[in-house]
Parts: structure tokens; C-alpha cells; sequence
């Protein structure tokens, strides 16, 4: 179970040590964690990934649009919370207005978002309008040679563009967006199940972001800045995975 | 449209490939888990006021679940047949399920094929913690979070269903029964 959770990454830095330790001296628990290794690479590589086909998309967003949006729903959800004995209190002082105006200001403090960066909307805006529409790739290629020179005529920055296939990052094409006032462009690999998408920009000099991850809605944005380019990785994959594209994406010149 | 729609389809929509494909691992037939994601957006968009947890696509994750298990009880209700007992985890060889048999199933399949139809025999309780964690990359904590159920009960069910698959995977592939590890 250690040798699991060390794999799984859920285990302190002293534990890993650890463990790492007891691995080199015991051969049964190596086999072990070699097996968690086959199985995982076996079930993100060849495990069917079903994505929500055309028309049962279309069926459920006729469904949602059915769907009416009552107007008092804030209201409604913060009626439990109500103790029955303090009932005269609350039903006072949460009455009318008072009430509209309560669960107002906290659907407003519920739904700011933690970070007020234009830069990670603009990346998550575009990252989500390319997964959600067909608009995902405009030069279909897991070739540099293709995929650079078409930047070099549809973008305003000549990225790095390599094919990671064997390390597991299948550069499946490249797309232009309009981003920090510029044309930027994506690059898109496949990853197991997972897009991600590397967004190129030309940094305006002012502000130096260094390795930065943030966290918006379950995806990942990994930053980073390299020559005189601002790239960011976006995905619903894991952080460790970004970060290994993002090391390798750094390793080339 | 309404803000509400907007933030709906902003927050929870991108997450729809991933809670079918959650849908497809926990409900094997396709019109099932069909119907699974449709009740699950309708039920997300319905509770999405309430919604006050960061972790967007777990809570979806949990919806589906629940849908899931609503829906195989009106199944089974429909056709008589009585609902399976709540089997313990510690109780794994016990819980594999009984269609389609493993023994039974194709050799010469591809190996996707063949690991599809392997997770398809696992029971429910491990191909969902298999798809959580190797697939959708969740924590344990977030796993905990969306099958309900205490931490050490996650790593003891995914411990169980990654040896079973391993050990299938050796006796269908390599043809070797060797001990489930």
C-alpha cells in the first residue's frame, strides 16, 4: 500500500525518501511498482476514451435549454439552513429583501474568481472555445516542418515546435488565437486521453512571470518563459503532466 | 442567454467528455449512460446555485455517480431482479462480476480491446476508482470525495483493482495464471 501511494505521488517528501530507500534494497516491492507502472501506461494508452458523441451533445443542451432558471433559486438553497427553534429570528431577519439581498452578496463572494488575471482567462476562454467547437486545430500535422513554417505565415511568433510522441506528447497540429493583443500561436498535443493545448506569446518585457502554475475549474495552466516568448500549457491532464511537456519543451533550442 | 447559463457552460460543460466517459466505464451500455449524462447536466445545472466547491469536475463526477445508481435501481426494479448485496472491498475475489466471464472472452482480440472488455468484467466498485485515478488523474482525496467513502477504502479498492487487471491481463495475454498479486 506505501509502494502504491508513493506511485500514486500522495506521500511527504520524508516518506518518499523512505521508500525510495526500501525499493533499491527489496525486489518484491520493485516488481510491484513496476506493475503499477505496465498497468497505468496499458490503461492511458490503449483504454477506450468515450467522448460525448454529436447528438447526445445536442440532446442535452436542448435538455438545459428546456430548463427554466427560477429566479428565487438562491433563495430556495438557503432555506435548510434554518433551524427550526430559531425560526421566528431568522424568518424575521432573513425575510423579503433582506434575504434576496444576503444570498446576493454571497452568490457574488461564492462565484469571484480566486485569481482576477485577464492573461489566464484569455488562455482559459480560448482553451475551452477550441475543446467545446470543432475549432481545435488549423494545421492538422505531427510535422515540424509543416506545422513551422504555417506559424511563420498565420502568427506574430515563431515557436518551438517538436514532436514528443515517444515520451508520450503526440504533437497532433497547431492553430492561431488572438491573444495579449497579438497573433499567438498553439500548439496542440495529445496525451493519453488528454489536449493540451501550448499557447506562444511574445513577452512585452515588463513582466516576468518565471514558472507559475494556477488552477481554474479542474485545468491546469503551467506559465513559463523561454527566449524572449511567454508560453503556457493548458489542460484538464494532470500537473505532472504538463510539466514534463514542459521540460521537454525546454530542453530543445 | 442569463449569467447563470453562462457560468454553467463556462465551468461545467468542459467537463462533459470526461463524465461520460465516467458514465461509460460505470454504466457498460451505451444508451444507459446516454440517459446517465442527461438526468446528471440536468440535475449539475439544477444544483448549480448551490454550488459552492472549487473542485467543479468532481462534483460532476459525483452527479453522474449518483444518476448512475438512481437509474440502475429503476433498471433492476423494473425487471425483478433483486438488488446485489453490498459486498466489502476486503472481499475481492467474491466481487468479480459475473458477465461477460473473462475465461470466456476472445483471444486474439487487440490489446485495447481486450484491456476493455478486462475492465468490463472488473465489478463497478474498482473500474470506477480505476477510471478516477489512471485515466482522470484524480487524488485520493477527490476520489474519496466523489464515491463518498473514507480515504483507506480508496487505496485498498484501488490496490485490489489494479492487481485483478494486472493479474487478468497475465492470464489472458501471456497465458500464464499467475497469483494476483
Amino acid at each position: 500500500m506505501r509502494v502504491q501511494a508513493y506511485f500514486d505521488g500522495e506521500v511527504d517528501a520524508v516518506s518518499a525518501v523512505e521508500i525510495e530507500r526500501h525499493l533499491e534494497r527489496c525486489a518484491e516491492c520493485r516488481e510491484l511498482q513496476r506493475h503499477l507502472s505496465q498497468t497505468r501506461t496499458a490503461l492511458r494508452r490503449d483504454l477506450s476514451y468515450h467522448r460525448v458523441p454529436p447528438a447526445l451533445a445536442a440532446r442535452v443542451r436542448d435538455a438545459l435549454a428546456d430548463e427554466p432558471v427560477p429566479v428565487a433559486a438562491a433563495r430556495e438553497r438557503l432555506r435548510p439552513l434554518r433551524l427550526p427553534r430559531l425560526r421566528p429570528f431568522w424568518s424575521g431577519a432573513l425575510s423579503g429583501a433582506g434575504l434576496s439581498a444576503i444570498a446576493a452578496a454571497l452568490a457574488l463572494f461564492l462565484w469571484l474568481p480566486p485569481r482576477t488575471d485577464a492573461v489566464v482567462d484569455d488562455l482559459m476562454s480560448a482553451h475551452l472555445r477550441s475543446v467545446m467547437s470543432t475549432h481545435l486545430i488549423d494545421v492538422v500535422s505531427s510535422d515540424r516542418h509543416t506545422v513551422k513554417p504555417w506559424f511563420a505565415g498565420h502568427t506574430d511568433v515563431s515557436p518551438t515546435v517538436a514532436d514528443f510522441d515517444s515520451q508520450g506528447y503526440k504533437l497532433i497540429g497547431g492553430r492561431a488565437e488572438y491573444l495579449a493583443r497579438q497573433r499567438s500561436a498553439v500548439l496542440v498535443y495529445q496525451h493519453g486521453a488528454h489536449l493540451i493545448d501550448v499557447f506562444t506569446w511574445a513577452a512585452d518585457g515588463t513582466a516576468a512571470r518565471g514558472f507559475n502554475e494556477v488552477t481554474r475549474s479542474g485545468y491546469q495552466l503551467l506559465f513559463w518563459r523561454q527566449d524572449d516568448l511567454e508560453y503556457c500549457a493548458v489542460s484538464d491532464t494532470g500537473r505532472d503532466e504538463l510539466q514534463g511537456l514542459a521540460r521537454l519543451i525546454q530542453g530543445i533550442r | 442567454m442569463d449569467d447563470k447559463r453562462r457560468r454553467f457552460e463556462a465551468q461545467v460543460l468542459p467537463h462533459l467528455d470526461a463524465a461520460y466517459n465516467f458514465a461509460r466505464w460505470l454504466a457498460p451500455a451505451p444508451g444507459d449512460a446516454d440517459d446517465v449524462l442527461q438526468e446528471a447536466a440536468l440535475r449539475a445545472f439544477r444544483a448549480f446555485d448551490a454550488l459552492r466547491v472549487s473542485d467543479v469536475k468532481g462534483w460532476l463526477f459525483a452527479i453522474v455517480r449518483n444518476c448512475h445508481f438512481t437509474a440502475l435501481k429503476q433498471r433492476q426494479r423494473r425487471s425483478q431482479v433483486p438488488l446485489p448485496e453490498e459486498h466489502d472491498a476486503v472481499d475481492g475475489e467474491a466481487m468479480i462480476a459475473d458477465t461477460p466471464d473473462p475465461e470466456t472472452l476472445a483471444i486474439q482480440l487487440d490489446q485495447a480491446r481486450t484491456l476493455d472488455q478486462l475492465m468490463q468484467a472488473l465489478p463497478c466498485e474498482y473500474r470506477e476508482v480505476l477510471t478516477l485515478r489512471e485515466i482522470e488523474d484524480l487524488s485520493y482525496r477527490e476520489i474519496a470525495s466523489v464515491i463518498n467513502a473514507p480515504i483507506g477504502t480508496v487505496m485498498s479498492r484501488l490496490a485490489r483493482a489494479r492487481a485483478l487487471l494486472k493479474g487478468h491481463w497475465l492470464e489472458k495475454v501471456e497465458g500464464a495464471p499467475r497469483a494476483v498479486r
